[in-house]
């Protein structure tokens, strides 16, 4: 509740108007010669970090663009980019 | 009782009275009044009963602290009497009372009891054997809780949110409050003050002791109070109280409408660049045994009693204090009426000479280190036993009112619950922040002040800081008040003593849950030796007051009995609400918005049954026949117009479009050929069915594209976010709301459609799966054949605004036709005879587009596009063990049709059925249900188990579908 974001075009919002997207894990891997463990390991799996970490965010009640911001998870706070 | 004469320090209109009902008793008020004081003054004593001993309890510290005084009104439970206006009308009970008036209660024999009921006693008692255990939980929740809601209870009001920016919150609208509310709005600040009171003015409001030459405490309270209301960047939101404080200085509160308000109740969530804190503090309870009897009470209490509302606390009162302002109020008291026993204080010396001197002068016993021991009076006070405090000298007098403070402490919540940290302040005997938030500063009485011009100077100080946290060059200005601050007295020594020499049995620390020094002895005892175990175990400090009444006194007393290892007192902790608060409040208003069609109104006067789908209020039929029967045969046999505008619609150009719908959709989208519309599906990563729908091209590198109903709000979401690694140029639109779309079904389709239009709409001109553009009376439509129903139909795309003219028109031109409107019942129906899915209906959160049958749509060779879903579907495409969507008909012609959702079952289940109805076509039922892959072969009897069935299970039998028109003649003639 009491969660900022900071959207790279809108600026500083309440938590509320966001939907979280996940941890960033990089594009999805080539489709071929894709085994199914890294398949579900990229899809399923999270390293679930206890401290910074850099995930994606949707500005649903906003501007409607997606971005990575840093979020102290044992804080919950938006940190600076390390 | 009769009230005092007019005091300038009154909150009550004499003339204006009012009454409310106490029980059976009619209470008269004044307007002005609290539930508390109106009932105060018509000689109510006892306002509740206890939760665990069912002992009397009344008025305490005026300020809803504690349980004491939570009634029931107007049916609704745990109302803080002390902290509600008065209504004239309102209907008032006590709580927890087993009997007619909480005077005399049947189960005070608890009280007697209590020997029985040691700490822990639920916990250690009630769990072995467990056969007890019925007849103990039965027992124990009559006995438990506080408060009755009745189940058909309807909660009334206007209950309101506002969600609030501010440059600078003030918590606390006392003296230092208001300095930094103007010290900060004098910079250009915007400022929001909260008050928990209905007026400001704190700790000088009520008092008439001096301030400056002339000017007493209450006529300085009011000069601010002035001030603050003359600055109009100041924000004032009294009746308001505190409910919980956040990091990134987000501090949430409610407030209490007045009858000029238009809300019952106001949810406040308040963002601010910086918070001052000056929530002052409330009085430290002094213990010795009955230290709860009605006719105790806290200083502020029977001060405020008088000052506020014209009542004296009782006829004759004996002190037992540890502050000043206990001295000030015997003082004041005595002023106006009231018989004071005497004046016991803990301090031997630190107090204010002037006032002892006071005292003496009107003639009232002033006891330096002594401190009340017990109350006595079975219901209300009638004497009261003092000692020494080393316990030499005993005295008992006859009163009925004890005026019990052993000090202050401080109200430090809002700086506790955003992760600052207390340490014990052995000077002023606080728990003290040691460590504050960011962009976050205290003030005033919270820091141990006592002196009216440190108390205001440190409140224009922390304006100055919540300034220089909101940007302003300050530095000089803080210098100053800085200065000035150093030159004034600095935190008063507080008191430390907890409980004079007393045993502990009927001494309660903690008047919510009951809870005795004895009870926490029993725990230190058993070997619980911090405060935070200490509670949990015995509750103490976990009723609605949320530490309020133990929270000082408890660490106090387990770091003075030395069994905790550490010897420094270490607070517990207090979380939100901070202040009992309705559900209701938190719930806010209900702002249900749903969306109408461009038909609504037209739908509605043609006797449509509205119902909400989603987002949306959609037409389920037009008459009372809940088959819709004659709706469907009607575009079975000629033609029908559904309202179809729910579904989503986008626009989505660039020259990276194609890119992004190959990525999206798993049918190979570059085949989208011109004229032509192109259903597909949308997948999520697990090849599971989150959506389909078509897709035409409008020109070169742009695409119109439709989403289902409930899917149309995250359409842009998903396209945007499995693009999100590609730096793509593309564009979506949403014009679900710009669109409305008109489905006109029946084999007289073209015929109407003919009519009303120049273009060539033959069968060859215009075949099935075709996408045209043309004008409708210069109105421009984007049509396509589709066969969602299975008949000849046309979905026609029309601009919002022309809507209601082409429907309206297509149905003037299709009465020679019989056309007629329909809804989605029958639409429902239509379509699960022809076996077309609906996302949610048929397919759940696991059901993969091979499960549906609709593996066809996926197109493999496409790699490089990454398509969302592939790698799924490929590992997917021949599993075991899944749910595949079968057809089914019932075994015996005559039997009903099964419920939607009743599961299949043999020695146990085996899927369940997703829509069932009976079909006017086939003249039997039909059905669709997902089952497990080896019941999915064509003639695998299903029994189906519905609720209450009392194991008769309908039998059923797998069909091939589509059930209606399996060669598809009908939508493509
Ligand atoms: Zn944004």
């Amino acid at each position: 509740m009491a969660f900022t974001i900071t959207c790279p075009v809108c600026g500083i919002r309440r938590g509320y108007e966001f939907r979280f997207g996940g941890e960033d894990k990089g594009p999805m891997p080539p489709e071929e010669s894709l085994a199914s463990e890294t398949w579900c390991e990229y899809v399923h799996m999270n390293n679930c970090i206890a401290g910074i970490q850099k995930e994606w965010w949707f500005h649903r009640d906003g501007c409607g663009s997606w971005f990575t911001i840093y979020r102290d998870t044992t804080t919950n706070q938006q940190v600076e980019n390390r | 009782m009769k009230r005092l004469n007019q005091l300038p320090t009154f909150r009550i209109q004499y003339g204006k009275e009012l009454s409310v009902n106490f029980g059976q008793k009619r209470c008269r008020g004044l307007e002005g009044d609290t539930i508390a004081s109106a009932l105060y003054a018509n000689d109510v004593r006892i306002f509740g009963r206890s939760l665990k001993y069912h002992r009397p309890r009344g008025l305490y510290s005026l300020d809803g602290e504690c349980s004491n005084t939570m009634m029931a009104v107007d049916g609704i439970p745990n109302v803080r009497a002390e902290n509600t206006p008065a209504v004239d009308g309102m209907n008032i009970k006590a709580q927890n009372v087993f009997g007619k008036t909480p005077d005399f209660d049947m189960m005070r024999f608890m009280d007697e009891l209590s020997w029985a009921m040691p700490a822990g006693f639920y916990y250690q008692t009630l769990h072995k054997p467990s056969r007890i255990w019925p007849l103990a939980i039965k027992h124990i929740r009559k006995a438990a809780g506080l408060g009755i809601l009745s189940p058909d209870f309807h909660m009334r009001g206007k209950f309101d949110e506002s969600y609030i920016s501010t440059d600078v919150c003030v918590i606390g609208g006392g003296p230092a409050g208001m300095c930094a509310a103007l010290s900060a709005a004098d910079q250009g600040l915007r400022v929001v003050l909260l008050e928990n009171r209905p007026w400001l003015g704190g700790y000088f409001e009520y008092r008439p002791r001096e301030y400056q030459k002339g000017v007493p405490l209450y006529q300085r309270a009011r000069e601010l109070a002035e001030s603050v209301g003359h600055t109009p960047n100041i924000r004032t939101f009294k009746n308001t109280a505190m409910i919980g404080s956040y990091h990134n200085n987000l501090i949430t509160a409610f407030q209490r409408g007045n009858k000029s308000d238009i809300f019952t109740e106001r949810y406040l969530e308040i963002r601010a660049g910086s918070v001052v804190v000056a929530t002052g503090c409330i009085e430290r309870p002094l213990l010795f045994e009955n230290n709860e009897r009605p006719g105790v009470m806290q200083i502020g209490c029977a001060h405020r009693l008088a000052r506020n509302w014209g009542l004296l606390p009782g006829k004759r009162a004996a002190f037992s204090v540890g502050h000043d302002l206990g001295l000030e109020a015997a003082i004041d008291l005595a002023d106006l009426g009231l018989d004071i026993a005497c004046v016991a204080d803990i301090r031997q010396d630190s107090y204010d000479s002037n006032l002892a001197a006071e005292l003496e002068k009107r003639n009232i016993p002033f006891l330096p280190g002594w401190v009340a021991i017990r109350a006595h009076g079975s219901k209300t006070v009638n004497a009261v036993t003092l000692s020494s405090i080393n316990a030499t000298r005993r005295r008992k007098l006859s009163c009925d009112t004890v005026v019990a403070s052993a000090g202050m402490t401080p109200v430090t919540g809002p700086v506790i619950l955003p992760g600052g940290k207390l340490t014990y302040d052995n000077h002023t005997g606080f728990f003290l922040p040691a460590t504050i938030p960011p962009q976050m500063h205290v003030a005033g009485r919270l820091l141990g002040l006592d002196d009216p011009f440190a108390i205001e100077t440190s409140g224009l100080l922390a304006g100055l800081k919540a300034a220089a946290d909101c940007g302003k060059p300050v530095e000089n200005n803080l210098k100053e008040m800085a200065k000035n601050q150093a030159t004034l007295p600095g935190p008063t020594r507080g008191t430390k003593l907890v409980t004079g020499p007393v045993k502990g049995k009927e001494t309660f620390i903690c008047f919510d849950e009951d809870c005795t020094l004895k009870n926490i002895n029993q725990a230190m005892h058993r070997g619980f030796d911090v405060p935070e175990l200490i509670k949990r175990f015995t509750s103490a400090g976990t009723g609605p007051g949320q530490g309020g009444i133990p929270g000082h006194n408890l660490p106090m007393y387990v770091a003075e009995t030395g069994e905790s290892p550490d010897r420094n007192p270490k607070p517990t902790t207090v979380r939100p609400p901070l202040v009992p608060v309705y559900l209701a409040t938190y719930a806010g208003s209900n702002h249900d918005m749903s969306k109408r069609t461009p038909m609504h109104d037209s739908q509605v006067k043609a006797g449509g049954k509205m119902e909400r789908i989603g987002v949306w209020n959609r037409a389920r039929r037009f008459s009372s026949d809940t088959s819709a029967r004659k709706e469907i045969e009607n575009v079975r046999n000629n033609v029908g117009l559904l309202d179809g505008s729910t579904l989503g619609k986008f626009r989505i150009f660039g020259s990276d479009a194609l890119k992004a719908l190959q990525r999206v959709y798993v049918s190979d989208m570059s085949k989208v050929a011109e004229g032509k519309v192109k259903y597909s599906a949308m997948c999520n990563e697990d090849g599971c069915l989150m959506d389909d729908g078509i897709v035409v091209k409008i020109d070169e590198n742009d695409y119109y594209m439709t989403a289902s109903t409930g899917r149309a709000g995250q359409t842009i979401e998903w396209i945007r976010y499995h693009t999100r690694y590609d730096g793509w140029n593309f564009h979506m639109v949403n014009l679900t709301d710009a669109y409305g779309v008109i489905n006109m079904a029946g084999p007289n389709a073209r015929k109407v459609l003919e009519k009303v239009t120049d273009a060539d709409v033959s069968n060859e001109a215009f075949p099935f799966a075709g996408y045209r553009e043309f004008l409708i009376q210069n109105m421009p439509v984007r049509a396509m054949r589709l066969g969602f129903v299975g008949e000849l139909s046309y979905e026609l795309h029309v601009l919002s605004s022309y809507m209601q003219s082409i429907w309206d028109l297509l149905e003037i031109t299709g009465k020679e036709f019989g056309i007629q409107k329909f809804g989605l019942e029958a639409q429902n129906i239509l379509r699960m005879e022809k076996g077309h899915v609906i996302i949610g209906s048929e397919s759940e959160q696991r059901t993969t587009i091979h499960d549906l049958g609709l593996g066809f749509l996926w197109y493999r060779n496409k790699p490089e596009a990454k398509t969302v879903g592939a790698f799924a579907l490929k590992d997917t495409e021949h599993q075991k063990g899944r749910l595949k969507l079968v057809g089914f008909k019932m075994k015996e012609s005559g039997t009903r049709v099964p419920k939607d959702g009743s599961p299949l079952v043999d020695s146990r289940i085996r899927g369940y059925v997703c829509t069932a109805r009976y079909s006017w076509a086939l003249k039997e039922p039909i059905g669709m249900a997902l089952v497990d892959d080896d019941l999915c072969g064509e003639g695998t009897t299903l029994n189906i188990y519905e609720d209450g069935c009392k194991g008769k299970l309908l039998s059923a039998k797998v069909v091939s579908m589509p059930f209606y028109d399996p060669d598809g003649k009908q939508m493509r003639c």
